[in-house]
């Protein structure tokens, strides 16, 4: 796959290890992480230099925390629900972080290629009864997921193979550019009932992806595995 | 086996053991688990955020995650120190990119990461992986290697260790291309 922005005469394995190790920012960072996204062996060797270069946690000198540190956090651990920090710059560290990983993201969505649409498609017509279907990898071992909006019920078909204690995780790149879990799926067909924020987002256009994540999905919530497969949503 | 590879080994197996209970929401596990390793991430959020107010915040944030996400942690994959430091390095990471300041300085009183440690640290070195990358840094040219160790440490990019080091951008990254190629090389030999 030649990629006219990564295709920079770096070779692979130095690549991986310059997004490894957190040395890329920019346009390069957005380009070597939608490599990730798009090449699972590249994704293995970025996995395999933080692997390798975590031993440099050993030699990291300790300092004591904060005395006080440690009753703070265990009184914030009551009454947060899920990713409600406390701190006071949490929400635009968040916000930062997030419009950083939008950027790359929709980048991602803009270079892929068009989905094929047919050339003789008719004039579009509102039709909100319509399922919307997308085929995720492959035209050989593609992965079909059907929507239905009427009752928000998103069926996959049998998710691909997995390595043992891995799991496949079914995402949702809408219009903020940011993949939002729609839940894990199986070697067998799979029903889903997206929440009701992530059903607006399964919409024309948007993208569904699949990734290899630790038994109990992504421990981070964004990919952390391989992405192996991805689709287009299209009415139909 | 030394007596500094039996410590180690029952260290991780230890906080191995913490750290499953805490995936299994037992809130004196968790308290333990901070005990054993709050010292080790405060080292990582201090060093990297560059002020202690915005080290122990971002600290906060990282047992949060912990607590949410030990459930996810799994025992053959990643040791348990490195699994809890590489959230502390990659939460602090973020922080410091999200302030658009650039990291350049010095800080006035981190410690010198050149110094392998004493007492467990020391110990903790002894494992093959460990002693295996160290050796394979030692072989690389000293610019190589303090690019790579800077970059790991600093978490800086390649944009502020150039400006660090006074060298164009080109030059650095030639340098640290060629110490991870040889890194590499070294790795797989």
């Amino acid at each position: 796959m030649v990629d006219p922005i990564t295709d920079t005469g770096v070779p692979e394995d130095v690549a991986a290890a310059e997004l490894a190790l957190g040395l890329l920012e920019g346009e390069e960072r957005g380009a070597a992480l939608r490599r990730v996204l798009a090449e699972p062996g590249f994704a293995a060797q970025v996995e395999w230099w933080r692997s390798r270069l975590a031993v440099l946690f050993d030699l990291w000198p300790e300092r004591a925390a904060p005395p006080h540190l440690a009753a703070r956090i265990e009184a914030s651990l009551d009454g947060t629900p899920a990713a409600a920090p406390t701190s006071r710059f949490a929400w635009p560290v968040l916000a930062a972080v997030t419009s950083a990983i939008a950027a790359s993201l929709l980048l991602f969505v803009m270079v892929r290629p068009e989905p094929t649409v047919p050339v003789s498609q008719p004039i579009p017509v509102a039709r909100p009864t319509s399922v919307l279907v997308a085929m995720l990898g492959d035209a050989k071992s593609p992965v079909a997921a059907v929507y239905d909006p009427a009752n928000g019920a998103l069926r996959v078909a049998a998710g691909p193979g997995v390595p043992d204690a891995r799991v496949a995780q079914l995402w949702v790149i809408g219009g903020d550019g940011v993949p939002h879990s729609l839940g894990l799926l199986s070697g067998r067909p799979t029903a889903l009932a997206p929440k009701g924020v992530d059903r607006g987002r399964i919409a024309p256009g948007a993208t569904l992806a699949i990734s290899v994540e630790p038994l109990g999905g992504s421990p981070t919530g964004l990919p952390t595995g391989p992405v192996v497969a991805t689709g287009v949503v299209a009415r139909v | 086996m030394t007596i500094a590879h039996a410590n180690a080994d029952a260290a991780r197996a230890h906080l191995s053991e913490v750290l499953l209970r805490t995936g299994q929401e037992d809130r004196d596990a968790f308290r333990e688990l901070y005990t054993l390793t709050s010292a080790k991430l405060f080292g990582i959020t201090h060093r990297i955020c560059g002020n202690a107010q915005a080290a122990e915040d971002v600290l906060h944030e990282v047992y949060l995650t912990i607590w949410k996400r030990a459930g996810a942690w799994e025992p053959g994959r990643a040791s348990p120190i490195t699994w809890l430091a590489t959230i502390a390095r990659n939460r602090a990471i973020d922080w410091q990119r999200a302030q658009g300041v650039r990291r350049t300085s010095p800080l006035d009183d981190a410690p010198d990461v050149a110094d392998p440690g004493e007492g467990a640290e020391a110990g903790m070195l002894a494992s093959e992986s460990s002693r295996e990358l160290i050796e394979c840094l030692d072989g690389l040219e000293p610019q190589q290697r303090d690019a790579i160790r800077t970059a790991f440490f600093d978490g800086i990019t390649y944009a502020e260790l150039a400006i660090k080091r006074a060298v164009p951008l080109g030059t650095m990254k030639s340098w640290v291309r060629r110490g991870l190629a040889r890194l590499k090389d070294c790795l797989d030999g």
